[in-house]
């Protein structure tokens, strides 16, 4: 294994690291006032979790570019490649946006969808528009997705 | 198409028809009744009458809750769905006429759940004083028991462990000592001792924490515990009994749904009578009805009934409802439309206007194939199995329109649960497929796919623009519409082919036609954007202004179309790495097992993810990116008196009955 090689599976496990713990701790923010508002009215179930569910997306996004860190060095195949310490660096950089834009914006996006829950608790029929104001930091991760997996595709190996 | 126009209706008729006329009027469901704020006019007071219909409707929906309780009814996807059970009127009335019966049926209930709370309750109780008899169980004497004519006895708690040798030793003589029960912190004693040192011993014991027996009875412990078992047994069998009724009385779950929906349509047929305004045999109707159904409305009301109905036309400044009407294709977005919010006076329907859109950006969000086919065959089934509300019809018409939308752009990448197709052939027939894309495969070519995002992003901002350019046209504005419109349309352009030249080649022709519309249009915007303002100083900056304004707000919404780039790459590759998950082990036949497993349960939670994912991100490239062009919103929604019922819905019914 040579230390480019390692170089980019830090990078990948950054990616996966970071974005992962930014959404779980976005999901438990959103589930602990979700949980206040179900306990009142268990109907509003199905609502709520939609909310919840929302700063999930920033550890998949993690888990993508982490999946495709190793699928182009061909760690996954078996027969992973010999990278050089720039190459590696490389990767390293490439998983940066989203390992930390996917920590900060799960986190900020379930304050935000944390705070939402209690527009569907007062009125229900206004649900959409929670989702739309947390949706609306998710932006943020998207685009830091998109230049990760862009810079990944495209260094050479 | 689109808002539908609204009349202003005033209808007076004879007293003695209000009820039936407002009974017609709520089963067609076309006019909303404003109050009558004519002081002339006499209101009626309907607030007893609609408390009595609310206090039995309560009753009903407590004795729903608590049958659903005990005699659960099967969750079926209809009810999930929200789906009615579908009744003849003429079958409404009959079992409205036995509405005292099933009221009844509902306080039985509700008293058996009486029952079944306090015995649980008594129970409790009982047995809480059982577990406190349980160390006095060795006692073989009343509680109460005083002692004989020469003895006296004492039956307390000290709260300390002691022996009963430790304790006579304190105790005067001719005390004997029985400790009956003992745990580490407290000793049950019985002590019994000669009359004449009694009161001796009652100062020792009082120093020594001695507590008497709470509640002494005229029984044993063993015999009081026999008795309290024997009561618990039968508050349980009350219990059960109850509970049991309950269920029986579950039959009555249908009428009791029935009576509920009944009872609110009632309520609101008496809400809606105090908003009319009386005189002695007459009485107005006040409010708004759809231009559409007007004639064929009076024509009805006036046959039948004494009345006579006018319409007008709504003045300028008032409060008009609005009511939505599109075709086929848009009217399932109008519930997109309704979340932001109802379009308001100066305000176009902009449902039409993104509906195709809405459908092409879902599709290329969420772009699996295999998801949409899954989209498609469920909504499918929903629409054609139940009966459904309005609202939830048209969330699922739109998902299915989505769903192949989905379908379109899945093939169109080549994507069927991911690489379902390839990742089959590969580990079961040894063969490599290859890409099976229509057009080709993102992953591939993201750069690409990027410069397509754009692409639609710009024709979709165009769109919106266009819009604006037809509002302000039409108030008459023609040359505010011209200068809005047109250096936008050059910028934009312009700046495409020019923009795209960074990531491919573009002949160099165009990429100088591009250059000139950006110069064309900044120019424009630079020279008109500053019209309203006095000075030319301020016409000067304005431009500037505007200029830098346009740059920024649509480089910035430009980009933010890249989300269809980017949700879709989310998808795809999440299922990539399901169906690489599922093929790990080497063993074939454990591989087939586990690729089962991985695959059902792994694209189920992929589809549920990426299709809020789609469907958040679509809504928000509508609301932020086009609405923000043209659309303020702010109106309010036609909201008229119509049978709102919960879980009975009317077979449609001829309307000459």
């Amino acid at each position: 294994m040579t230390n480019g090689l390692v170089l980019a599976l830090i990078g990948a496990a950054l990616a996966a690291l970071l974005a992962g713990i930014g959404s779980a701790k976005g999901v438990s923010l959103v589930g602990e006032a979700a949980s206040g508002v179900v306990s009142v009215d268990p109907s509003k179930f199905s609502k709520v979790l939609l909310l919840e569910l929302l700063p999930g997306t920033q550890g998949l996004y993690g888990l993508i570019a982490a999946m495709f860190i190793l699928i182009r060095t061909n760690v996954l195949s078996g027969n992973a490649a010999e990278l050089s310490v720039q190459q590696g660096l490389g990767f390293l950089a490439a998983s940066l946006p989203i390992a930390i834009v996917g920590l900060i914006s799960g986190i900020m996006q379930g304050r935000t969808a944390a705070a939402g829950v209690s527009i569907t608790a007062k009125k229900p029929d206004h649900n959409g528009k929670a989702i739309i104001m947390a949706a609306m930091v998710e932006t943020y991760a998207i685009l830091a997705l998109l230049i990760s997996v862009l810079m990944i595709l495209n260094i050479g190996v | 198409m689109a808002k539908l126009k609204m009349k202003k209706i005033e209808l007076i008729a004879m007293l003695t028809d209000s009820k039936k006329i407002i009974e017609l009027l709520q089963r067609r469901g076309v006019v909303e009744i404003t109050e009558n704020n004519d002081e002339e006019l006499e209101n009626t007071n309907v607030t007893t009458v609609v408390g009595e219909f609310e206090k039995f409707r309560n009753t009903a929906v407590q004795a729903l809750e608590i049958i659903d309780n005990y005699a659960p009814e099967k969750a079926s996807v209809r009810d999930l769905l929200g789906g009615k059970i579908e009744v003849e009127k003429h079958e409404f009335g009959k079992e409205a006429m036995q509405m005292e019966q099933v009221i009844g049926a509902a306080n039985e209930i509700i008293k058996n759940q009486h029952i079944i709370t306090d015995s649980a309750n008594s129970a409790s109780q009982l047995q809480i004083k059982c577990d406190m008899l349980e160390r006095w169980k060795n006692l073989d004497v009343p509680l109460n028991f005083k002692g004989t004519s020469t003895t006296s006895v004492f039956i307390g708690t000290l709260p300390y462990l002691i022996s009963s040798e430790e304790l006579e030793e304190k105790l005067p003589e001719n005390c004997s000592v029985e400790v009956i029960s003992s745990t580490k912190d407290q000793t049950n004693v019985f002590i019994i001792c000669s009359k004449e040192v009694y009161d001796e011993a009652g100062d020792i014991l009082r120093k020594l924490a001695f507590a008497h027996i709470s509640e002494p009875e005229n029984r044993t412990p063993n015999e009081l515990i026999s008795a309290y078992n024997a009561e618990i047994d039968k508050l349980v069998s009350d219990s059960d009994k109850a509970k049991q009724r309950i269920t029986e009385l579950a039959e009555n779950r249908y009428q009791l749904k029935f009576v509920i929906d009944y009872l609110q349509m009632r309520k609101e047929k008496y809400d809606a009578l105090s908003d009319l305004g009386f005189t002695e045999n007459t009485f107005v109707l006040n409010g708004y009805i759809p231009e559409k159904f007007a004639e064929s409305l009076k024509n009805e009301i006036e046959s039948k009934y004494t009345a006579a109905i006018t319409f007008t036309d709504p003045s300028e400044d008032e409060d008009v409802p609005v009511l939505l009407e599109n075709s086929k294709f848009s009217t399932p977005i109008e519930e997109i439309t309704k979340m932001y919010a109802m379009p308001g006076k100066g305000d176009v329907d902009p449902t039409p206007i993104m509906s195709f859109f809405y459908y092409l950006f879902f599709g290329m969000m969420l772009s699996d194939a295999g998801y949409g086919l899954l989209m498609v065959i469920g909504t499918t089934i929903a629409l054609k199995k139940f009966k459904l509300e309005t609202t939830m019809k048209k969330t699922l018409t739109m998902f299915r329109n989505c769903g192949i939308s989905t379908v379109f752009w899945g093939a169109l990448f080549g994507s069927w649960f991911g690489d379902i197709v390839q990742v089959v052939a590969r580990n079961f027939f040894n063969k490599e497929i290859g890409s099976i894309a229509l057009w080709f495969e993102p992953l591939t070519d993201p750069v690409k796919l990027l410069l397509v995002s754009f692409g639609l992003g710009i024709l979709h901002l165009l769109l919106g623009v266009a819009v604006a350019f037809k509002m302000t046209w039409d108030t008459g504005k023609k040359i505010d519409a011209i200068f809005d419109a047109l250096p936008i349309y050059l910028i934009v352009l312009g700046i495409a082919p020019v923009g795209a030249g960074m990531f491919v080649t573009v002949p160099e022709q165009l990429r100088n036609i591009g250059l000139y519309m950006l110069i064309a249009g900044v120019i424009i915007l630079v020279l008109t954007a500053g019209r309203t303002s006095k000075s030319i100083f301020g016409k000067f900056f304005g431009g500037l202004y505007a200029l830098y304004n346009t740059a920024t707000g649509y480089f910035g919404d430009i980009l933010s179309y890249s989300r269809l780039l980017a949700l879709g790459l989310a998808t795809g590759s999440i299922a990539s790495v399901i169906n690489l998950i599922g093929t790990m082990p080497e063993n074939k036949i454990v591989k087939l097992i586990v690729l089962i497993i991985v695959f059902v349960v792994g694209h189920i939670a992929n589809l549920a993810i990426n299709l809020l994912g789609a469907y958040v991100h679509t809504d928000r490239l509508q609301f932020v990116e086009l609405f923000s062009k043209f659309y303020t919103g702010g109106g309010r929604e036609f909201s008229p008196l119509t049978v709102n019922t919960k879980y009975i819905k009317f077979k449609e019914e001829n309307s000459n009955d």
